[in-house]
């Protein structure tokens, strides 16, 4: 037993030291000349590889938004694929720079780990996909239907939850891999398919036919995904979140790749700010003035990355939803650019 | 006088030879034998035509993305687009020469130890292996040899898998070698240490020694060291291989009779001279079926390294699985693919085996 503790102890230690020393990652990253970022082993849309081997989605490209602000190259940017289990060792050893690996902002993450969310890049939650001939189109209408759900993730907690609370009952089936679940889902094995929505909309293209499913409209539980970084080093924590803001915020302000060189000449004086051209939004971050013009010509406003990883433009075909701007009537915001 | 002539000899009854005979011997002995083999021919009757219709008839061969997966059957264009990532993974494309370079070094080396001259060999042979790691990684890294440096992040695919394998156990089989004579010896420090490590990595599944390597151990470092994830996996293996090995070897030693022990120290050897001339050769030569059977299992094991996210061919597998514009569900095609692919080397690596065996069985003929 006390050797037990002993372990552990020592384990955390190291874990904190770890955690607590490693300032000054941005003249590390500089110096080195390239981003080392944590991302999926392969997530589709998120974070995924194509047949020549190069990164796309929408955390990849939150990785590429920072190596553009830093090193004024999006492509500046060595992905290191992590499993769920190894990402906050990698983070706190110091082997990758920052982490955006769809990880869920928990309050026992940010508070246990020593590690900072630098905010949310896509507000994901649980959700359910139904058979069309079911003839249903809300999840109040699901009682003491048959579940399909893959075993030992978090939806199982938020649809028994969620279940409980409505006063209905449901009968779970469980499988071990989101492939198979699927395939008790085409196989009629249960009436509802629960995971989370881009998963959903994943596994939906997984279908032998796809149009014969829909995902219902509710959404059950709270995801926000988002990157992570190390604490402790402040500045790269606001290096971070305003990479992420300054995307939300260009496509507040309608800034996109192909006329972000016109808005920095003679946009308005919030697009000069964002862009560059006037204020001190960049030196204020130990980072170039043009930091934020770099990110949307490289990589793009929120919008542009949203409808080319996991939108429209994408096989995925996810609506913007809950992460549409706040113009438009989702929760997605920037604090003030200024 | 009449020659004897011998009568021509008469054909063996109808009933014993040709394919009738056998068919009535092998599949319908008994009814109960008849039973099963008319089943087994139904069900391949009713499935072999399914399966080559999948397989074949209806597939898909041309085409490079998921579109041009019309028909029915199966998506071969899934594993011929990917293919590249299956094998050499994210290597770049110009540099893939080294990699391939690098394998014929492999087989090269493995053709030499047992066709070059008797004289020469066994130096030739035990210079070479022990050259090949490091002439491989310096080959694959570039650095030494100023070659344009490709970062092991890039490595992975099948030939990862090969090459992970193949340098664990060169580096395990000297040490496994020392464990082995370490658990045998009379100094009891050297035999406990021995012990403690051989039934430390034998007792302990190699997952759990991969997620150490992978989680626990950049922990312990000194603050700014990272060492190099492949790096750690590859101690890992090493270590993992020779308690293993050093288990194989042991029985090898006592399986040498003791008068061979004995002889050596009656004609005045000293200790390194007895092991390596005289007890050494033998050793190899008993253990060689269960050496290469240890191999066989460490590289089906470099699989399971897809649980620490290194890219090895399965890894790359379910990231392919999980691009957004391959989501029509090629799981089946994608593991039929890495089944053939092992199944072949390790069904390759065991004819050579036989082979290697039969070459070295020099005294007990049969």
């Amino acid at each position: 037993m006390a050797k037990k503790a002993l372990l552990t102890a020592s384990i955390l230690a190291a874990t904190m030291t770890a955690g607590a020393v490693q300032a000054a990652t941005l003249d590390d990253v500089k110096s080195r000349g390239t981003l080392t970022c944590g991302v999926s082993t392969g997530l589709a849309g998120f974070s995924q590889k194509d047949e020549n081997g190069k990164w796309s989605g929408l955390d990849v490209d939150m990785c590429r938004a920072v190596a553009a602000a830093v090193l004024g190259d999006s492509e500046a940017v060595q992905y290191k694929p992590l499993t769920a289990k190894e990402r906050f060792t990698a983070l706190a050893s110091g082997e990758i720079d920052m982490l955006s690996r769809n990880t869920t902002w928990t309050h026992t993450r940010d508070t246990s780990l020593g590690i900072n969310f630098a905010g949310t890049n896509y507000y994901d939650g649980a959700s359910f996909m139904v058979m069309k001939d079911l003839g249903v189109s809300s999840a109040t209408q699901l009682d003491g239907a048959n579940a399909c759900i893959q075993a030992g993730t978090s939806t199982e907690l938020a649809i028994a939850d969620y279940f409980r609370e409505n006063g209905m009952s449901y009968k779970a089936v469980t499988f071990d891999t989101s492939d198979q679940t699927r395939q008790g889902f085409e196989s009629g094995r249960c009436d509802f398919l629960t995971s989370d929505g881009s998963q959903l909309a994943a596994l939906r293209i997984g279908l032998a036919n796809p149009g014969n499913a829909v995902i219902l409209p509710e959404v059950i539980s709270k995801e926000p995904l988002g990157p992570v970084v190390r604490q402790g080093d402040d500045q790269w924590f606001n290096i971070v979140k305003w990479s992420l803001n300054a995307m939300i915020e260009a496509e507040e302000q309608k800034v996109t790749s192909a006329n972000a060189s016109d808005m920095k000449a003679n946009g308005n004086p919030a697009n000069k700010r964002l862009l560059g051209s006037e204020g001190e939004l960049g030196g204020n971050l130990g980072l170039s003035a043009d930091w934020a013009y770099n990110i949307i010509t490289q990589v793009g406003n929120y919008s542009e990355s949203f409808e080319r990883n996991v939108g429209m433009d994408s096989p995925l075909k996810l609506a913007r939803g809950i992460n549409a701007s706040w113009r438009d009537g989702g929760i997605l915001y920037a604090p003030a650019m200024r | 006088m009449k020659e004897f002539q011998p009568i021509a000899a008469r054909p063996a009854p109808i009933k014993t030879v040709g394919f009738t005979a056998w068919l009535r011997d092998n599949l319908f002995s008994t009814i109960p034998n008849a039973v099963v083999t008319l089943s087994v021919i139904a069900l391949l009757a009713y499935y072999l035509p399914l399966i080559f219709d999948w397989a074949f008839w209806s597939a898909n061969f041309t085409g490079t993305t998921e579109d041009a997966c019309v028909k029915e059957g199966a998506c071969w264009v899934f594993i011929n687009a990917w293919s590249y990532q299956f094998f050499y993974g994210t290597y770049p494309v110009e540099e893939v020469w080294r990699i391939n370079l690098t394998l014929v070094l492999l087989v090269m080396v493995i053709a030499a130890s047992f066709t070059l001259p008797k004289s020469i060999r066994l130096k030739a042979s035990i210079t070479s292996w022990l050259l090949l790691p490091v002439v491989g990684i310096a080959i694959l890294d570039g650095r030494l040899l100023g070659l344009e440096v490709v970062s092991t992040d890039l490595w992975g695919g099948f030939t990862l898998n090969v090459f992970m394998a193949a340098a664990s156990i060169i580096v395990a089989f000297p040490f496994s070698f020392l464990w082995a004579l370490g658990r045998r010896s009379e100094m009891p420090f050297i035999r406990s240490v021995s012990v403690i490590f051989i039934e430390f990595f034998r007792g302990v599944p190699v997952l759990s020694l991969f997620f150490m390597g992978s989680v626990m151990l950049p922990l312990f470092f000194a603050e700014g060291t990272n060492v190099d994830k492949l790096i750690r996996v590859w101690l890992v293996l090493i270590f993992f291989m020779s308690g293993y090995m050093a288990e194989v070897f042991r029985g090898g030693f006592q399986a040498v009779p003791s008068g061979q022990y004995e002889a050596a120290d009656s004609i005045g050897l000293s200790y390194w001279q007895k092991i390596l001339l005289i007890i050494l050769p033998q050793v190899i030569k008993v253990s060689m079926p269960n050496i290469l059977a240890t191999f066989v299992m460490l590289f089906k094991n470099t699989t399971f390294l897809l649980i620490i996210g290194i890219p090895e061919v399965v890894q790359t597998l379910q990231t392919a699985l999980s691009n957004s514009y391959w989501l029509g569900g090629h799981a089946l095609e994608g593991y039929l693919f890495v089944f053939l692919v092992f199944w072949g080397s390790c069904f390759s690596m065991s004819v050579l085996a036989r082979r290697i065996e039969r070459q070295m069985n020099t005294d007990k003929r049969d």
